[in-house]
């Protein structure tokens, strides 16, 4: 029951709860995953929030889903920490309290690393999901996503979705 | 309860004997590791199927691990999970059949006598198969009949002789632009074959015609039109199938198998006693079950004696390569004829299933044309990155996904030619890693030949040349030794001779009386094309002769 307990904290606190931010070997601050990650999101594929798609509401869900890897969520969650220092490093600030042009140098800035590029890649793959997976799992409203590609989806979809 | 056959695995190797001897009168159980999944259970979820992977085992729960040689003679070991690294194809009743495109090309005489036509190639082990295409040409008429093969039969020099006429079905609807490549193909000399579908095009054999739902490969068929063991055979016969039944062991004595021993969802252990047992349960999977089935009479397990078994494992060598029709270079009317969605390519060239290479006669293979998925989020996440490499987003981005999938559309090929078997590719069982029943997993020791990336290349080349005649734009090329999970044969070679080959003709153990190995494993090589066809064909043939020795018995 205690561990029971103790996996629901951890499900629901890993977008809520604090990542700490290191400036060097001192500890700069404190973030959080789920407010870094909305903002990553709407730099990184802003269209998507024209469609109507919640992003970030999205990977919310799916990090709960028994077929994502616990190393792809430690991945990402890792990722808003070094994204962060990065931020911390150019412009002595966290990443959502950068101006949108600072915020798009530090994406630049990671791209030119391994982990950064692999980190923005996972995150548009999740943004694509949003934009133009199946309605049922509450994501491309009113399929916006599929009539912008001119997207027919097969048939029959899906009644169901597997979480 | 004692029953007539016990059949492990419910794919395309195990089903037609299901279908075959319990329509017979026999009292046959299926032990299918995996769920039941119906028409009504199938839709077209991208997310679910494609990016979550459905129809497959949790890696961290069950995987094998990848023994991979380097060109340098080392090894390196890749644990399945960790590099998420999946051989798993569709763990479900009816196996990865559901899931198929349904290429359905018969192997060539050649292909039977590989050794004895195109000779002996220095590293591989190429032998010929103990029965000829004559002994198995019945068959494959028999499943384009019972299965339902839908096509148009057109002579071309590498046909293979055939005792009906014409497929049982006409070809399914095809897209305008197979025209444009029909005309291409006979401008360059090249002839342009119908390819067979096991996709019935109109209803039949109880089951609904094909919906053009735009979605096939990797995808469950919601109307049962294509032809997967589950529709095509399991839904008709009276074999007691026992789903989430995952085969551990078997146990015999010293002639004979005596029960096999399953897990059911709740990790209980049960046993199944029978006259005589089939496995099926896909070539890497059957291998591990017999080697760690082990006793006092096979010690290195069942069946392996002569230390056989899991050896000359292959998969199809080859690979695919693509081309992209632009809007830009064609009229209005081509751009509508382009994008007409649901309707099929169908089209494939067997001009260089044997070639002359200068120095010898090269055995080729077959090339399968058709439009890339239709996946959405694939085709959007493919745009990733630009030309140099780049990783891209923003408006950047935003244009590129737009323009590339609104207007144009990519029309891919597949090779298909030889894996040839080696000492080199082989299953085996691994030490450390057990899965979550506590079994070794497989180990999966991976090498493709030198020879077969040589032909693999010179049959890209020729579907290249089609591509540009095309007016195709874009065009790339993937041809390499990494081996297609989907695609996967050998480690229980059938054989005359005991001591190099773990089945007989038969593909009856030579070991126990009553043991049988039916899906890909039994395949000393494997032809080139894919494998279901001959699968099926193959388990049908082995029916008969278990047919008539269970009769022998009465």
């Amino acid at each position: 029951m205690v561990l029971k307990s103790r996996r629901t904290f951890l499900k629901e606190t890993f977008f809520t709860g604090a990542v700490l931010v290191m400036s060097g070997t001192k500890l700069f601050g404190a973030v959080t995953p789920l407010q870094t990650i909305t903002a990553v999101q709407e730099d990184l594929f802003p269209h998507a929030k024209s469609l109507g798609a919640n992003a970030s509401a999205y990977v919310s869900t799916v990090f709960h889903h028994s077929r994502v890897s616990e190393e792809e969520k430690n991945f990402i969650r890792n990722g808003v920490q070094w994204l962060n220092e990065e931020a911390v490093a150019l412009y002595k600030t966290t990443y959502i309290k950068l101006t949108p042009t600072q915020r798009q140098n530090v994406l630049i800035h990671i791209a030119q690393e391994r982990w950064g590029e692999r980190w923005i890649e996972t995150l548009l793959s999740y943004i694509m999901e949003a934009m133009l997976g199946d309605p049922i799992y509450g994501i491309n409203k009113n399929e916006a996503g599929w009539t912008w590609l001119h997207h027919s989806s097969g048939l029959p979809r899906p009644t169901k979705a597997f979480l | 309860m004692m029953y007539d056959v016990c059949i492990i695995g419910s794919g395309a190797g195990a089903s037609p004997l299901a279908y075959e001897l319990s329509n017979a009168g026999y009292n046959v159980v299926v032990l299918e590791k995996g769920r039941l999944f119906r028409e009504e259970d199938f839709s077209k979820d991208e997310i679910a199927v494609s990016r979550r992977s459905l129809f497959t085992p949790l890696l961290k729960e069950e995987q094998h691990i990848i023994n991979q040689r380097e060109s340098d003679g080392t090894i390196t070991r890749h644990v399945g999970s960790e590099y998420n690294w999946s051989f798993w194809n569709g763990s479900m009743v009816g196996g990865s059949s559901n899931l198929m495109s349904g290429f359905f090309h018969r192997m060539k005489p050649n292909d039977f006598r590989l050794r004895s036509a195109y000779g002996d190639i220095e590293g591989a082990n190429i032998v010929d198969w103990p029965i000829c295409y004559e002994d198995l040409e019945p068959y494959y008429a028999k499943v384009e009949a019972v299965i339902g093969v839908s096509g148009e039969l057109v002579s071309h020099k590498f046909q293979e002789p055939r005792s009906t006429k014409d497929f049982s079905y006409p070809p399914t609807a095809v897209n305008e632009v197979t025209k444009w490549f029909d005309s291409t193909c006979q401008k360059l000399g090249y002839q342009s074959i119908p390819t067979p579908r096991a996709i019935l095009p109109y209803d039949a054999l109880g089951r609904k015609a094909c919906s053009y739902s735009n979605f096939c490969g990797s995808y469950g068929c919601a109307t049962g039109a294509k032809g997967g063991a589950r529709a095509a055979l399991l839904n008709k016969c009276k074999a007691k199938i026992i789903t989430e039944a995952f085969v551990y062991k078997l146990e015999s004595d010293a002639h004979k198998i005596t029960e096999a021993f399953y897990y059911d969802k709740n990790l209980k252990s049960h046993a199944i006693s029978a006259k005589i047992f089939i496995v099926a349960a896909q070539a890497i999977e059957s291998s591990r079950l017999l080697l760690n089935s082990k006793n006092k009479h096979f010690p290195h397990g069942m069946a392996n004696n002569n230390h056989q078994v899991g050896k000359n494992l292959i998969f199809s060598a080859g690979g695919s390569g693509q081309g992209r029709f632009m809007y830009e270079n064609l009229r209005e009317e081509e751009q509508k004829e382009l994008m007409q969605p649901g309707l099929f390519f169908n089209r494939s060239l067997q001009d260089w299933y044997e070639y002359d290479a200068g120095e010898r006669i090269y055995k080729g293979g077959t090339i399968d044309f058709l439009f890339e998925h239709a996946n959405i989020i694939s085709r959007a996440t493919k745009q990733f990155y630009n030309e140099e490499g780049k990783i891209l987003w923003g408006e950047e981005l935003q244009e590129k996904i737009h323009k590339i999938l609104t207007t144009s559309r990519v029309l891919t090929f597949e090779v298909f030619n030889d894996w040839l078997p080696t000492e080199h590719c082989y299953v085996s069982v691994d030490d450390e890693v057990k899965d979550k029943f506590h079994m070794p997993v497989g180990a999966i020791n991976l090498w493709g030949h030198a020879h077969d990336l040589k032909v693999g290349n010179y049959l890209a080349e020729q579907a290249v040349k089609v591509l540009e005649k095309m007016g195709a734009k874009e065009i790339s090329v993937n041809i390499s030794a990494s081996a297609p999970p989907n695609l996967v044969a050998g480690g229980c070679r059938f054989g005359n001779d005991a001591k190099t080959s773990v089945l007989d003709a038969n593909c009856k153990a030579h070991e126990l009386d009553n043991l049988y190995v039916t899906d890909a494993s039994f395949m000393p090589t494997g032809g080139s094309v894919p494998y279901t066809f001959t699968i099926y064909a193959n388990a049908f043939r082995v029916a008969d002769k278990i047919s008539e020795y269970l009769q022998s018995q009465l």
